[in-house]
């Protein structure tokens, strides 16, 4: 566990009032504040370090121990039973660490999870987060969004899917839509936590971050693949058997196919979210093979070809 | 219309602590939407998280609702760039 600077966090010097933490709080948190910075854990992250810093820096008693241990802070309990023995009373505060449960002000409130401090801070202050000010002002209604992320395979959602997850320890049975996109976000209504005062349960939302370990690239509800065919059947065309996402197809080459013709095959695409039994097309790329290892005779035919076109 | 889906605004200046006139600011200015029902005025439960977070942004950072209106309208510019940008990142990966 390391030390926090928490004046570096409210990018302040040692000497600041609370005035200046005051100001300085109020514009980071504007800054970083996740209301105002969605999908950023980033910005999410930073805001629970600012609130952190605020939550001690704004308590002169928090602040008064913090600057007094400093980064000698692991040994601080050390420290306060040395002084407690040579008989010292000052200090302002009792019961060494985990003592202080006043309320700080002002620290702002969410939906989001800002509720967890750093282990550095539950050490050194205890698990007792005061969360004060307008305490009236915390009385959530609805209960808290979860936020959770999905990883599965393209082919795991070429069909609606029933999973069970679990989130914070609960299993909860969902239906996974077919045609689900890579980085899509998913609300589960009533799956969060738990409504304050007989209020509404939070949501769960679910972020889909799809494998594709198939041969076919996707766009949407379009499925791309390049199909190899011989020369041969480039020149005079043929039939080719190709594999589409659910089964094999066999495909009338036209003659003289050149390298890049894209043919679509409608409706062989992938599933159109939430439009049950539509789905989008597969389009197919022919790449035209050349031959090697060309033996002798094979070579004087292809010279003759070469001199029929000269 | 099933009421159990509404929360009364007098109920939410109660538990929220708010002032009635901070729910009439935002519905005049159409960042939330007041229904009237047997003359008893309403929010939909889908609506809460967005009043939560109207709250928030007034009450904790002192926005007030000219500077909510156009936090909504900005961050309803982010979340359609974040999709367009999601779609082209998925588009990229067919030329990878």
């Amino acid at each position: 566990m390391e030390f926090i600077d928490y004046y570096k966090i409210l990018e302040l010097d040692r000497s600041a009032t609370q005035a200046d933490v005051k100001k300085s709080y109020r514009k980071l948190a504007r800054k970083y504040h996740p209301d105002l910075n969605p999908n950023d854990k980033d910005a999410q992250a930073r805001f629970q370090q600012i609130n952190e810093a605020h939550e001690v820096l704004s308590d002169p008693e928090k602040r008064k121990k913090y600057d007094q241990y400093g980064k000698d802070w692991k040994h601080a309990e050390q420290f306060e039973n040395a002084q407690r023995q040579q008989g010292y009373q000052g200090g302002g505060y009792q019961g060494g660490f985990g003592g202080f449960g006043g309320g700080t002000q002002g620290s702002y409130s969410g939906s989001f999870d800002d509720d967890t401090f750093s282990d550095f801070f539950e050490q050194m202050f205890g698990g007792g987060r005061g969360r004060g000010g307008d305490s009236s002002r915390q009385a959530h209604f609805k209960g808290q969004d979860f936020n959770a992320e999905l990883h599965v395979d393209l082919r795991d959602v070429y069909t609606s899917q029933k999973q069970t997850l679990t989130v914070n320890g609960k299993n909860i049975r969902l239906t996974i839509p077919a045609g689900v996109e890579h980085g899509q976000t998913i609300k589960i209504k009533g799956h969060g936590g738990p409504g304050i005062q007989g209020g509404p349960k939070g949501d769960l939302y679910i972020t889909f971050n799809i494998i594709n370990n198939t041969p076919f690239k996707r766009e949407k509800e379009n499925l791309y693949k390049t199909e190899e065919i011989d020369l041969y059947t480039a020149l005079l065309g043929g039939e080719i058997t190709a594999e589409t996402f659910n089964g094999l197809v066999k495909l009338t080459v036209k003659p003289e196919t050149q390298t890049g013709t894209k043919i679509k095959l409608k409706g062989k695409g992938f599933p159109k979210y939430k439009k049950e039994g539509q789905f989008g097309d597969l389009y197919i790329t022919y790449k035209v093979t050349m031959p090697t290892n060309l033996s002798a005779k094979e070579k004087e035919l292809f010279r003759e070809l070469q001199k029929l076109r000269s | 219309m099933n009421l159990e889906e509404f929360v009364s605004t007098h109920e939410l200046c109660e538990r929220y602590r708010v002032e009635h006139t901070f729910i009439r600011s935002l519905s005049d200015s159409g960042l939330i939407e007041v229904v009237e029902i047997s003359h008893q005025e309403y929010i939909h439960c889908d609506k809460l998280s967005e009043f939560e977070k109207m709250r928030r942004l007034h009450y904790d950072l002192e926005i007030n609702v000219e500077g909510l209106e156009a936090i909504q309208h900005l961050l309803k510019q982010v979340e359609q760039l974040q999709k367009k940008n999601r779609q082209l990142r998925n588009r990229l990966n067919l030329y990878e």
